[in-house]
């Protein structure tokens, strides 16, 4: 895959001065996916909602362009925004999904999905696995989430998730350390040293 | 997660969630969520652009001209004195051709790049 012609800074330049909107559809092409897959992560698989927020994080990185220092990349500035946009939409619907997130959690232990002793085979016990995160993943809390999101999904250092998260390093680093111990009870199945699927 | 500052990097190995989550990463590191009209979308979600009406220009024309005529109206003697002063000023010190010709090149490429500056932005 060869390399982009033009820069995501020449791009942005000529949003700034020029106003020029066929330079920034291109920047929204290059980031939608990465974009789109961290809200999805974020919303824990919710792809209209995090289609919805992604929308909304172009449109504010529009606005917000000029402010645009060029101190970090501009798909970190991206995952900033939408981080931002999701902790914002959570909050506005924070008891509503609080009391969502009891009867999912209520409902998922009733359902009947593959359990993970249940010798269906790698594929099948691969994608339990996924699921058991995905539902794992519900129980943090929103800035645990980010921080999960942020360091493992999106790849970023503890520098880089602090910046996107606009908190202190050191509070990313308390915040990922909670997560995991809250995923790892979640999950408890499948710690290989209780016996199950990962071995 | 990138080397800097890795949650548990030496230990990481030996910890299994560390190792489903970085497994979870990889999985989806890959997958190019397909654009599906969704730059269009933002596109036509942006803020409508600026657009100056069409009858400003012609209209600020028009206005300056007025204050011009009305200057010239409200002072009257004012452009023929500074005229003559001018005339004076100038018939006091020979000039080379030299410099007449400096300043005017000096004059018009103040013009022209102000005139091209005004409707390169406009």
């Amino acid at each position: 895959m060869s390399a982009p012609q033009v820069t995501d800074a020449q791009l942005i330049a000529r949003c700034v001065v020029g106003d020029d909107r066929h330079a920034f559809a291109e920047l929204v092409k290059r980031n939608q996916s990465a974009v789109r897959a961290c809200l999805r992560k974020l919303t824990t698989g919710d792809a209209a909602l995090a289609d919805d927020l992604a929308q909304e994080t172009f449109v504010l990185a529009w606005r917000n362009l000029k402010s645009f220092r060029q101190d970090a990349k501009f798909s970190t500035w991206l995952y900033r925004i939408a981080t931002n946009c999701w902790l914002m939409h959570a909050r506005k619907r924070k008891e509503e999904l609080l009391g969502d997130r009891d009867d999912a959690i209520a409902d998922e232990d009733n359902d009947d999905m593959p359990h993970l002793n249940e010798s269906t085979g790698d594929h099948a016990r691969s994608s339990s696995l996924k699921l058991d995160l995905e539902r794992a993943m519900r129980v943090l809390s929103e800035p645990e989430r980010a921080a999960i999101v942020q360091c493992y999904h999106n790849d970023l250092s503890h520098e880089e998730a602090a910046y996107v998260l606009g908190i202190p390093v050191g509070t990313v680093k308390t915040h990922v350390l909670r997560a995991k111990q809250k995923l790892k009870l979640a999950m408890a199945a499948w710690d290989p040293q209780e016996g199950t699927a990962i071995q | 997660m990138s080397d800097f500052g890795t949650p548990g990097s030496s230990a990481a190995t030996a910890d299994w969630l560390d190792r489903v989550l970085a497994d979870d990463a990889r999985d989806h590191a890959g997958d190019y969520i397909p654009d599906d009209g969704f730059t269009a979308r933002v596109m036509t979600a942006l803020p409508a652009p600026i657009v100056a009406p069409a009858w400003r220009k012609p209209a600020v024309t028009a206005l300056w001209g007025i204050a011009a005529v009305g200057l010239a109206f409200a002072l009257p003697g004012a452009a023929v004195d500074v005229a003559r002063e001018a005339f004076k000023l100038f018939s006091a010190r020979p000039f080379a051709l030299s410099e007449i010709a400096a300043v005017l090149a000096v004059a018009g490429l103040g013009t022209w790049s102000t005139a091209y500056y005004a409707w390169r932005r406009s």
